[in-house]
């Protein structure tokens, strides 16, 4: 498992699109801490690792195939309608190619 | 007295009467949520509702929700209402669609007063991490102590009674915790009962739409309207509504297998209220219940909280990556795209969203990902294994819905002791095996409610809503609620 520090972590806050304060970096070194802890009760467990990973509650089997039919249409106006700078019908945003 | 106090079926009774209108009914709910210290609405939906109200005219016999009033969590999506889940990334968003479940409330003519408060993104259990702030616990008059979350607006607003229910959302215990420290029923139903179609997803292997009410025949009625197939949500069961409330009385406590759990029996240490359930145990034995106590495991109790806490975190990061001030929301501004989302992000969200961001985000990590994310789901499966087993036999498990009445706001738990890995947390149990699951008001001390929690296999709604309606008679707290809990005291004496 990679190693928890500063470093990794202002990497992964930049990867999810966001800047902390180094104070709040050290806050979540401590909690890092304390999750460890906890994460090693999980290991603690008898035959942990002998099954399948669980992703939803239970199965529901779905025995219907949706009807390919037009339901609900989104007009260009309502789906540009939440949006903050919008030119030509479309949102804009700082160009990408610089001249 | 108000016509707000009373259960729905009564003020259905008094619309039928003449005694009220629905706008009548609208007025003083809006008086009453104009009044609230608690902080607890994001929006009070003021014109919308008078509109709707006056447009009610011919009450509907068997329609028991025509012209209720009532609120919503704010992270339902309602068509041109502002929606921010307490976060100010959302500030301003205006949806352009109805959620499966406030379109059902509407064609039930339900009126929707105010949209509430909640922690930020549906992430955090105490109500006070939303944007505006703490939302405190109307039953405390000091403002010392926590309402609980994350529903916390919703639980707030139903315990001062605004309105007669209220819809949340349930992950970890974000519904039946806040019931609890509000002496409300708190309910989620079955994973897949109610659409979550428009709920904004916080973790969707274990996010519930649930609600509030402060009676259990309220809660019957308000499941039979929100079940039910929906096409818009292929996690609905392909089933019908419920039909709760017409088989309320439909099953009795003589008989009822009840069990217990000895690890969170053991770690629960408010002797004051221990001592009451355990008296109350023994009123149900003399009502014909059959009660069983078992060890469930405890390596497999102390890593629920971790287990949930990876997973939703994981899910969580994954979820909210659309919230980029792009399409929607704050944006900011930057000199390239990049700097557009990262400037969004940096002051849209709170701290404690980041950390949870970034937790989930190194727990998904290739590196770690077997060692976190993975065991974790692991893990999931083997409680939910042990659960399953325990309950082939039973029909309720039930079990003290927090350690105590609410703490104080400020108060900090040790989050390596049983008291918090096991009687705090264990409500997870229900989310990660989608088993309906209610708190419902049992006791007060130094006037702050305490709840206890029911548990069914899943799909048994009907019969834990009717067993549930037995314990709300042997307790008597039915209809409690901030502003005649005085009159129950008195009794009590």
């Amino acid at each position: 498992m990679k190693e928890v520090n500063i470093e990794v972590l202002k990497d992964a806050s930049l990867r999810l699109m966001f800047k902390m304060s180094d104070e709040e970096y050290n806050t979540l070194l401590q909690e890092f801490d304390t999750l460890f802890k906890q994460m090693a009760m999980i290991s603690k467990i008898k035959d942990v690792d002998s099954v399948m990973p669980m992703t939803f509650p239970f199965n529901i089997n779905t025995t219907y195939l949706r009807e390919d039919e037009v339901y609900d249409v989104i007009s260009k106006e309502d789906a540009l309608k939440n949006a903050k700078e919008v030119k030509d019908g479309q949102i804009k945003l700082p160009k990408v190619v610089k001249q | 007295m108000s016509y707000l106090d009373l259960s729905i079926k009564e003020i259905h009774q008094a619309l039928l009467d003449k005694k009220t209108t629905p706008l009548e009914l609208t007025k003083e709910a809006l008086l009453r949520a104009k009044a609230d210290e608690c902080n607890c609405f994001e929006y009070i939906c003021e014109k919308e509702a008078l509109e709707f109200a006056s447009s009610l005219n011919k009450i509907e016999e068997n329609n028991l929700l025509f012209g209720i009033p009532y609120l919503l969590k704010d992270n339902f999506s309602t068509k041109d209402i502002p929606t921010c889940a307490s976060s100010n990334i959302l500030k301003g968003y205006v949806p352009i669609f109805d959620a499966t479940v406030v379109k059902r409330l509407k064609e039930k003519k339900a009126i929707l007063i105010g949209k509430t408060t909640m922690d930020e993104l549906a992430m955090g259990g105490s109500g006070t991490s939303g944007h505006k702030g703490i939302t405190f616990n109307p039953y405390d008059k000091s403002k010392t102590r926590l309402c609980g979350g994350s529903s916390c607006g919703s639980a707030a607003a139903t315990a001062l009674s605004i309105t007669p229910f209220a819809l949340g959302s349930d992950t970890g215990d974000s519904v039946r915790k806040p019931a609890s420290f509000n002496a409300l029923v708190g309910f989620k139903p079955t994973w897949g009962r109610i659409s979550r179609f428009g709920l904004f997803p916080f973790a969707p292997s274990l996010d519930h739409v649930a609600f509030f009410t402060r009676n259990i025949e309220d809660a019957a009625i308000v499941l039979d309207s929100l079940s039910g197939r929906d096409k818009l949500d292929s996690t609905c069961f392909d089933m019908d509504a419920t039909k709760a409330f017409d088989n309320i009385n439909k099953f009795s406590l003589k008989g009822c297998r009840i069990l217990l759990l000895n690890e969170i029996m053991d770690s629960f240490k408010d002797e004051e209220i221990k001592n009451k359930i355990n008296n109350f145990i023994d009123l149900l034995k003399s009502k014909g219940a059959i009660i069983n106590y078992v060890n469930f495991s405890k390596d497999l109790l102390d890593a629920v909280f971790p287990t949930y806490f990876v997973i939703s975190c994981a899910e969580a990061t994954s979820n909210n990556a659309n919230l980029d001030g792009i399409k929607f929301g704050d944006r900011k501004q930057g000199n390239t795209y990049q700097e557009v989302m990262i400037n969004t992000r940096t002051a849209g969200f709170s701290e404690l969203i980041k950390r949870r961001f970034i937790l989930g985000s190194f727990a998904l990590m290739s590196e770690n990902r077997e060692e976190l994310f993975i065991r974790a789901q692991k893990a999931r499966r083997l409680i939910v294994n042990r659960l399953n087993e325990i309950m082939k036999d039973n029909d309720i498990l039930l079990t003290p819905a927090a350690p105590s009445i609410a703490p104080k706001i400020k108060e900090s738990s040790d989050k390596l002791s049983d008291t918090y890995l096991i009687v705090d947390n264990h409500l997870a149990l229900e989310n990660f095996s989608g088993m309906p699951s209610i708190t419902i008001p049992f006791t007060f001390k130094n006037d702050m409610p305490f709840g206890i929690n029911l548990s069914s296999k899943i799909l048994q709604e009907e019969m834990l809503i009717s067993i549930s309606k037995e314990f709300e008679d042997l307790i008597g707290l039915k209809g409690v609620s901030v502003l005649n809990y005085s009159n129950y005291k008195k009794e009590d004496k």
